[in-house]
């Protein structure tokens, strides 16, 4: 019998907000631990949480940026259950009533069909404190930091609507690429401020089948989510197959060994819905201001880039999916650099170049300007790529305009004809065995001609121009 | 230990007075005060924040819980000038009063106004054991920033006092919106401004069953009660609520169900004491927790962890009564001025139920000074209790029972005037209650007939 998978998402996202949610606590869980806590968010006796109006904008948007209809009545419940890591013995969390029902993305699946995934519900909670698990001496103890107690957090169930691994890659991907662009959080499963745990189940191919289904956590990359969807598949695969059954039960990914493990069920407690943070009513009119605040989403830019310039759609797709990528394109897009030039100088020098120095794009000494100067050089054959290289790098290190580095530095191709012509001739007279080949119809030893000229002129000649003069020359002399 | 404050304010009021009248801040870094509440004493209890004062709410679980910052209703009495004498003993977390001293500040004239927690009817007990005033705001006038208490959606702070007028001036002081607790609806204060009160135009509505309920004596007095209220010219009409019996079971498990939640946080990870030898956390939960809630209240935690865990169905159908039950009394309300309830029997006055039964009211220096005279209360000053701090005795359905006719008022959040018996005795204790936001118009209603009782009937 062949199995088929059924695959649903339930991704928490940390918020890039300012504050804590329900304090007014920095939201910066990386601090010195328990710097950033204060009487609400350590649940003093007599603090009251207070909703952060930008928790719940950065929420919103990231539920319209994902098609969701954002409820009018939304409100917190108590989640109730008692671990160090919980200050009050509840979380807050939308569990009623979320903030958005339906929405979803669109994928392209590995036979290049295009699939929607349906979005359930997104819901607002806050985050709980860290526990450390640390000796003193001999003795183990647990330490608490709250830093992270009360971070906001969206958590989106999606439906499920998944069926491999390559999907579950894709959705997470593609939901990365919208919540950026709408501005909402950094969406990286590596640094944790987007954690993702599946919950698969098997079935007969061409059945509606409900089986049981188990929840894998713990995956902190992308790839790591298709390994451990796929490793599941296939041990409840060989599981059934074996005549056994499924259990309800948590596993956890382990990334070295590859492999799902059982974990110790966490007690799930009930949710009660919490007297103290009021009920949250949207109005028609707030809905549409924040709408309006929504940035150009990530498929409509995508057609935009296209469109306006030149691009291939994988092409503008790898432009769009950093949003801060996308904006520098077209800020030197528009200097008047070939799009296409902008794009393949960017995507393989710059951005690679920028995250080699742990820098923002956006924070960097190469701005678009100066990316733009440099780029004009080099069309303008006034440099030759590997000299833009060069001049890339002392960038970083100088705000000198591009053309005074190459000025300095002596990069100016050699464009003077009777000194390549000189070169050239010493090349022939070199390797005449290369000669012999070109003209006996080898195309490819043009190319080793053009390379010899290139190194007798210290990497200053251009490679355009001496390919057309060699072949000139060669091919005159033809018999 | 002192019989009725557990903590007093080391600064005296005079000297308090006189760093404000000279516009500095005064020991404590106190901003200068308006004046309004100049000269007021303001009792408290041990679950009413004020910063660096004990503030243990009457549970072993705070033992030695010094506040951080003062609560919203501390911040703006004493914005207005008002003296904070003390905090006095009350029941653990305020709930039911058992063991505490509640009232009596107020009744023997330590304090002008005790502001008191009411969750299930206290302020009013209160009131009338120590035969004095009191109002429950309506839900969500009141911050509840820094008070603590056990059920959040029933708890007010509700004030205590021998003068409607103190009561009436404390109330304009501490209600309205704060910017640190945003569950107060937005919504327009009530007025508080004194008004003409003509009886002939006032129709008083009595729920039938809410007499129905009564023991045979208490249901003599209350009836005689309506008979001086019709004797002055108010209209009085009979109303009915079948669903009354229905708010007891409602407070039981919605009340039950939220303490269990609101005391999740007392585990000892970051403050309250900590068992010693707990071998892993849970252990040290157990251990904590065990030792931290008097058997009341742990009795009724362990009834609302039954209810949260074990009977969600039944949690969700007390939710569903409740929201009937608030929509019955609102339209109960909207059809007459106001209603009246049973005042709470006040024979027991001045004993506290429960675990300091007996203990002695001190320092008397004020009992006679009271404007309304009190009723009974124990005499002997000057002695100390002996009964534990902490972990009062008391039965949940005792607590139940005694606080029957109070506790409508935290179901539905609807604003509740007690007023103690008129000194002649025509009149026996009544409850006085309206709709919401109708608590301006209760202190005219109670102002009316405090004055007419002087005039005698
Ligand atoms: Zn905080």
């Amino acid at each position: 019998m062949e199995f088929e998978a059924v695959i649903g998402l339930e991704i928490h996202i940390e918020l890039n907000c300012a504050t804590k949610m329900f304090c007014d606590c920095p939201n910066r869980p990386g601090d010195e631990p328990n710097l950033n806590t204060c009487p609400t968010c350590l649940w003093l006796p007599g603090a009251m949480p207070r909703l952060s109006e930008q928790a719940l904008e950065k929420a919103a948007l990231l539920c319209l940026g994902l098609g969701a209809e954002l409820q009018p009545r939304s409100a917190f419940d108590q989640k109730v259950y008692y671990y160090p890591d919980l200050p009050k013995g509840y979380q807050l969390s939308q569990a009623h009533l979320p903030l958005s029902r339906g929405g979803g993305l669109d994928i392209i699946d590995e036979n290049g069909a295009a699939k929607r995934m349906r979005i359930h519900h997104i819901h607002m909670e806050e985050d709980v404190a860290k526990l450390v698990h640390e000796m003193e001496g001999r003795v183990p103890v647990s330490l608490v930091d709250f830093n992270r107690a009360g971070t906001p957090l969206v958590e989106i169930v999606t439906e499920p609507d998944l069926r491999t691994p390559y999907e579950a890659m894709e959705f997470l991907k593609a939901l990365r690429t919208q919540v950026r662009s709408v501005g909402s959080s950094e969406c990286n499963l590596e640094n944790g401020t987007m954690r993702a745990d599946a919950n698969i189940s098997i079935r007969p191919r061409g059945t509606t089948q409900m089986s049981t289904k188990v929840e894998v956590k713990n995956m902190n990359s992308i790839r790591h989510v298709g390994d451990a969807i796929a490793y599941e598949i296939s041990r409840q695969t060989a599981a059934v197959q074996a005549g056994e059954a499924v259990l309800l039960h948590t596993r956890l990914w382990d990334p070295d060994k590859k492999v799902t493990l059982p974990m110790r069920a966490k007690f799930e407690g009930p949710c009660v819905p919490d007297p103290c943070v009021p009920v949250l009513e949207l109005s028609e009119e707030w809905i549409e201001t924040m709408r309006a605040r929504l940035p150009e989403m990530p498929s409509v830019k995508a057609g935009r880039f296209s469109r306006r310039y030149g691009l291939t759609d994988d092409e503008a797709l790898s432009l769009i999916a950093d949003p801060e990528v996308a904006r520098y394109f077209e800020v030197v897009a528009e200097e008047g650099v070939a799009p296409r030039t902008v794009m393949h100088w960017l995507i393989t020098q710059l951005v690679p170049a920028v995250k080699e120095r742990r820098q923002e794009l956006a924070g960097s000494r190469v701005t678009p300007a100066r990316f733009a100067a440099l780029l004009r050089m080099l069309a303008k054959d006034e440099i030759n790529a590997s000299a833009a290289r060069e001049v890339l790098v002392s960038m970083f290190d100088s705000n000198e305009a591009p053309e005074a580095i190459v000025g300095v530095r002596g990069f100016e191709q050699i464009s003077d004809l009777d000194a390549l012509d000189a070169l050239i001739d010493k090349v022939i007279g070199e390797q005449p065995g290369a000669v012999a080949d070109f003209r006996g119809g080898e195309e490819k030893a043009l190319g080793f001609l053009v390379g010899r000229v290139m190194r007798a002129s210290g990497g200053k000649a251009n490679p355009k121009v001496i390919r057309g003069l060699l072949a000139d020359r060669l091919g005159e002399a033809k018999p | 230990m002192d019989p009725i404050f557990f903590h007093r304010n080391p600064e005296t009021a005079t000297g308090h007075g006189h760093a404000a009248v000279q516009g500095h801040a005064t020991g404590h870094g106190h901003a200068p005060d308006d004046g309004r509440l100049r000269g007021l004493k303001v009792a408290v209890q041990p679950g009413v924040a004020v910063k660096g004062w004990p503030t243990d709410a009457g549970s072993h679980a705070l033992a030695g819980y010094v506040s951080l910052e003062d609560a919203t209703v501390v911040q703006r009495l004493r914005g207005a000038g008002a003296y904070l004498c003390g905090s006095i003993h009350a029941a653990e977390f305020g709930f039911g009063l058992a063991g505490g001293r509640t009232g009596e500040a107020v009744r023997q004239a330590f304090a002008d106004i005790e502001l008191v927690l009411d969750s299930i009817g206290e302020s009013r007990v209160a009131a009338a054991r120590a035969g004095v005033c009191g109002l429950k705001p309506s839900y969500g006038l009141v911050s509840r920033f820094g008070l603590i208490g056990l059920i959040p959606s029933m708890e007010c702070c509700a004030v205590l006092s021998r003068s409607l007028d103190d009561i009436r001036e404390t109330l304009r002081i501490i209600t309205g919106q704060d910017g640190l607790d945003f569950s107060l609806p937005d919504e327009e204060a009530p007025d508080f401004s004194s008004m003409a009160i003509d009886p002939g135009k006032i129709t008083i509505g009595v729920i039938d069953e809410a007499q129905d309920a009564l023991p045979a004596t208490e249901g003599e007095e209350f009836r005689a009660s309506l008979e001086a209220l019709r004797r002055r010219g108010f209209t009085l009409q009979e109303m009915s609520l079948p669903d009354f019996s229905l708010f007891s079971l409602v407070h039981r498990i919605v009340g039950s169900v939220e303490a269990s939640s609101a005391a999740g946080r007392y585990d000892s990870v970051r403050y309250g004491p900590r068992a010693p030898g707990a071998k892993n956390w849970n252990e040290m939960y157990l251990l904590s927790r065990a030792a931290a809630f008097g058997p009341f209240v742990k009795s009724y935690l362990i009834q609302g962890a039954f209810f949260q865990f074990e009977r969600y169905g039944a949690f969700e159908d007390a939710c569903r009564i409740r929201a009937r039950l608030v929509r019955e009394m609102r339209r109960l309300t909207s059809q007459v001025d106001f209603l009246a309830f049973p005042g709470i029997d006040g024979g027991a006055a001045g004993v506290p139920s429960g675990g300091m039964a007996g203990v002695p009211s001190g320092g008397a220096s004020g009992d006679t000074a009271a404007g309304v005279p009190a009723k009974g209360g124990p005499g002997s000053p000057g002695e100390a209790p002996s009964a534990p701090r902490y972990g009062a005795q008391a039965s949940l359905r005792g607590v139940y029972a005694e606080f029957a006719s109070t506790l409508f008022a935290n179901v539905t959040g609807q604003p509740v005037l007690y007023l103690p018996s008129s000194p002649g005795g025509g009149r026996a204790g009544i409850q006085l209650t309206g709709p919401r936001l109708a608590d301006g118009r209760l202190l005219a209603l109670g102002e009316s007939l405090l004055e007419t009782d002087r005039k005698g009937d």
